[in-house]
C-alpha cells in the first residue's frame, strides 16, 4: 500500500499531520487527519474559582479568546445558578458581536476571500491579504485596519482589555459603560454596517457574477450532506451568544434543539485509536463512521450551518441576503462547503447590525448589570457560537466554586469529521490510479481548511503558527520520492 | 465604499511620528501562550527584564514593554509606531539544544513558521508588515528575534521547564545587549 503524508506545519514539525493510504489500484483508500492533544487541561483548571475561567479560557486561544470568554461566563453563570440581568446580557451580546464582525472581517480578506478574489489558480504567494488589497484597492487594506480597531475598541469598552477580556463573571459583568462610550459604539456599528454591506456586494461582484466560481461552489468536491447544528433565539433565528441549539437534518427538518444543560443528551464523542482528537457526532443518530447522509451522526457546526439551522436571521439586512443565499444555491439546507465563506460574510452583517441594535437599546448604559450569586454552585453548562462553530464549556465545582472537573467542545472538533471527509474527496479527486496530481491537490486542501478555518489551537489547546503544507510522497516500499510545499 | 478615515485607523501612519532618528521607540513583546510551560517564555523573559529595569534603575528611554499571543495582523498591528522592535519568543526547530538562545533579525528566521508569527487564521507577521507598509504605516525599521529552542509545550504549565527556566537569564542578557547597541550610550554604561 502507497501512503501520502501531508504536514500542515506548524511551530512544532509534524503537528496536525494528513496521512493518505491508496489501494493497489493506486486510488486512495484511506485519509487520516491527525492532531496531536494537548495534555494536562483539566488538572490545570482543577482547585481554581470557577469566575476565573473566563480569563483563563480566554488564553486557550489567540484567535478567538472573546468565545471562550462568553462560554467561560455563561457556565460560570449556570455553575452558580444565576440569571444575570438583562442589562449584562446584552453587554456581553454587544461585545461579542463587535468581535464576531472583527473576526469575519479578518477571515473574508485575509484567509477565504483570497481564494477568489486572486482566483484558486493564482500564484500561492498572491492568495493573501497582502493581493487582495492590492486588487481591490489600498482604501479597503485600510477599512479592514479600522474595522478590526472598532472591534477591539467596543471589546475594550465593555470588556476592560482589547482581545482579552476580563469583565465578565457569574451574574453578570464588573462595569457597565457610560453614554459617551455608548455614542462612540453606535457611531462606529453604524460604519461597520456600511463596511458589512459593501464586503457582501464585493463578494456579489467578484464571485456570484463569476459564473466559474459558482459552479465552484455547487461543484460536489466538497458537498457532504451532513446534518447541521446552530444556536437559535426564541423565534429560531440565528444567536451567537444565547438560545437554542438547533439541529436540522440533512434534509432540512429540524429534529429538535437543544439547551445548554441537556448537550450531553445530543452529542457523544468518538474515540478512534490513530488521532487524540475525538469525533462528536449527534448521540441520537449514531456514529457511522466519517461518512455523510441521514443515518450518520455527523454533523457540521460553521456559519453555514447556523443558517440551515435557522428559520431566518434576526435583522433585516441579513434577513434580506439570508433569501437571496438559498434562492441563489437553490434551496435549503446547503451542504456546499465553500459556501460557508457567503453565509460568513451575512453573519457579518447581521453581527453588525445586532450591534447597533443593542447599544441603541436603553438599558445598555444601566448600571445594573450584576446580579449577586447566593446559591451554592455545583455543575453548569455554558454554549456560545464561535466563529468557527458551536462552543460548549461544562464545569462542575465543588460548593466553594472551585472547579473540579472541566469538558470543553470546541468550534474545531465540531467539524472534525466533515474536515476530515472533505480532505478525502479533495485526494479522491486528484489522485487516481496511482497519479498524483499533487499541486492540484494541495490547492484543494487549503481551500477546504480555509472555508471551514479550523483553529488547532483550540482543538488541541495550543496555539499553533502559520500552516504550511507539506505533502511527502512515498512509493509502495516507503521510499521518498518527492515532497511539495505550500503556504496555506 | 463606506466612508471611512484614515486618520482613525488602528495603525500609526508614517507622518506625524514623534521619535526621532537618536530617540527611536522601541518596543519589546513577549511572544507566546503563558499557559502552555515552555510556549510561554518570552512572557518570562520580558517580565524579568522589565524587573530588572525596574529595580536596578536602568536609564533606557523610549520603551515599551507588551505581551502578545497572536502573530499576523495582530502583532503587526502592535508594532505600528515603533521604530524598533524586539520579540521574544519559543521556537522548536530540533537543530538545537533546548534552552538554546538564538538572536536574529525576523528576516533571518530559518521558517516563518516557526514561533508565533504567524496566524493560521490569517496571515504570517511578513506579509502583514508588507500590508501595514503599502497603507504607509509606521512600522519598525528593525524587528529583531530573541529566540529560545523549547520542547515541553505540550503541558499546560504556568512553569517553564528546568532547562527553560536556565534560558531565561541569557535571553534577558540578549535583550539587553541589544539594547545597548540600539538605544543611547548611557543606557548601556548604567546597566553594570
Amino acid at each position: 500500500m502507497q501512503r501520502i503524508t501531508i504536514d500542515p506545519i506548524t511551530r512544532l514539525e509534524g503537528h496536525g499531520k494528513i496521512e493518505i493510504f491508496l489501494n493497489d489500484a493506486g486510488d486512495v483508500e484511506n485519509t487520516y487527519f491527525q492532531i496531536p492533544e494537548l495534555r494536562g487541561f483539566e488538572r490545570f483548571c482543577a482547585g481554581r474559582p470557577v469566575e476565573e475561567m473566563p480569563l483563563l479560557t480566554n488564553r486557550i486561544c489567540g484567535v478567538c479568546p472573546e468565545a471562550h470568554h462568553m462560554a467561560a461566563a455563561k457556565a460560570g453563570d449556570a455553575v452558580y445558578h444565576i440569571d444575570p440581568p438583562s442589562p449584562a446580557k446584552k453587554l456581553r451580546e454587544l461585545l461579542y458581536s463587535a468581535f464576531y464582525v472583527t473576526d469575519h472581517t479578518t477571515h473574508f480578506y485575509a484567509l477565504g476571500g483570497p481564494d477568489f478574489v486572486m482566483g484558486p489558480h493564482a500564484p500561492v504567494a498572491e492568495r493573501n491579504i497582502l493581493g487582495v488589497i492590492h486588487k481591490v484597492g489600498l482604501e479597503v487594506g485600510g477599512q479592514v485596519i479600522q474595522c478590526r480597531k472598532y472591534g477591539h475598541t467596543v471589546v475594550e469598552m465593555i470588556g476592560g482589555r482589547k482581545v482579552h477580556p476580563c469583565t465578565s463573571i457569574p451574574g453578570g459583568l464588573t462595569k457597565g459603560i457610560t453614554k459617551e462610550q455608548r455614542d462612540e459604539i453606535v457611531s462606529m456599528g453604524r460604519w461597520a454596517i456600511e463596511f458589512a454591506q459593501f464586503t457582501l456586494k464585493l463578494f456579489n461582484d467578484i464571485v456570484l457574477s463569476n459564473k466559474a466560481y459558482v459552479d465552484l461552489i455547487l461543484g460536489d468536491i466538497y458537498t457532504h450532506r451532513t446534518y447541521s447544528i446552530g444556536t437559535v433565539d426564541e423565534n429560531n433565528r440565528v444567536n451567537f451568544y444565547d438560545g437554542k441549539v438547533s439541529v436540522v437534518d440533512p434534509e432540512g427538518k429540524r429534529i429538535g434543539k437543544y439547551a445548554a444543560n441537556e448537550y450531553s443528551d445530543w452529542i457523544a464523542e468518538r474515540v478512534e485509536p490513530w488521532t487524540y482528537l475525538k469525533f462528536p457526532y449527534l448521540k441520537k443518530i449514531g456514529w457511522k463512521g466519517l461518512v455523510d447522509g441521514k443515518d450518520s451522526g455527523v454533523y457540521m457546526a460553521t456559519p453555514l450551518s447556523r443558517l440551515n439551522a435557522a428559520d431566518g436571521m434576526a435583522t433585516p439586512r441579513a434577513q434580506e441576503e439570508y433569501e437571496k443565499f438559498y434562492a441563489t444555491l437553490l434551496g435549503k439546507p446547503v451542504h456546499q462547503r465553500l459556501a460557508i465563506h457567503w453565509a460568513r460574510l451575512i453573519e457579518l452583517l447581521y453581527a453588525a447590525e445586532r450591534w447597533v441594535e443593542l447599544a441603541t437599546d436603553p438599558e445598555i448604559t444601566s448600571d445594573n448589570f450584576r446580579a449577586i450569586p447566593t446559591a451554592t454552585p455545583t455543575e453548569g453548562v455554558g454554549i456560545v457560537e464561535a466563529p468557527r462553530g458551536t462552543l460548549t464549556h461544562h464545569y462542575w465545582t465543588d460548593e466553594r466554586g472551585v472547579v473540579t472537573k472541566v469538558n470543553l467542545i470546541v468550534g474545531t472538533t465540531n467539524n472534525y469529521a466533515p474536515i476530515s471527509m472533505s480532505i478525502k474527496k479533495a485526494a479522491q479527486n486528484f489522485i487516481k490510479h496511482g497519479t498524483v496530481v499533487t499541486e492540484g491537490m494541495l490547492n484543494m486542501i487549503e481551500m477546504a481548511f480555509r472555508a471551514y478555518d479550523p483553529c488547532f489551537g483550540c482543538a488541541t489547546h495550543s496555539l499553533p503558527g502559520q500552516m504550511p503544507l507539506q505533502v511527502t510522497i512515498r512509493n509502495a516500499r516507503g521510499e521518498v520520492v518527492d515532497v511539495l510545499r505550500q503556504f496555506c | 465604499m463606506c466612508s471611512g478615515n484614515f486618520a482613525e485607523m488602528e495603525l500609526t501612519r508614517r507622518h506625524g511620528d514623534t521619535a526621532t532618528q537618536n530617540n527611536p521607540r522601541v518596543i519589546i513583546i513577549g511572544l507566546g501562550n503563558p499557559l502552555l510551560g515552555d510556549d510561554g517564555i518570552g512572557w518570562r523573559v520580558v517580565e524579568q527584564l522589565e524587573h530588572a529595569i525596574k529595580n536596578y534603575k536602568l536609564r533606557i528611554k523610549n520603551y515599551e514593554f507588551d505581551y502578545h499571543a497572536g502573530g499576523g495582523l495582530s502583532l503587526m498591528e502592535r508594532l505600528s509606531g515603533y521604530d524598533d522592535a524586539i520579540i521574544v519568543d519559543a521556537i522548536n526547530t530540533g537543530r538545537a539544544p533546548i534552552g538554546t538562545v538564538s538572536v536574529m533579525s525576523l528576516d533571518e528566521l530559518p521558517n516563518p513558521a516557526l514561533g508565533h508569527f504567524g496566524s493560521a487564521h490569517e496571515t504570517n507577521l511578513q506579509t502583514a508588515l508588507q500590508v501595514g507598509r503599502a497603507l504607509n504605516a509606521s512600522l519598525p525599521n528593525q524587528i529583531t528575534v530573541v529566540a529560545i529552542e523549547a520542547q515541553e509545550v505540550y503541558d499546560f504549565s504556568e512553569t517553564l521547564s528546568p532547562a527553560l527556566a536556565d534560558a531565561v537569564p541569557r535571553a534577558v542578557e540578549s535583550v539587553l545587549n541589544l539594547l545597548h547597541k540600539q538605544l543611547d550610550s548611557e543606557v548601556a554604561h548604567s546597566r553594570i
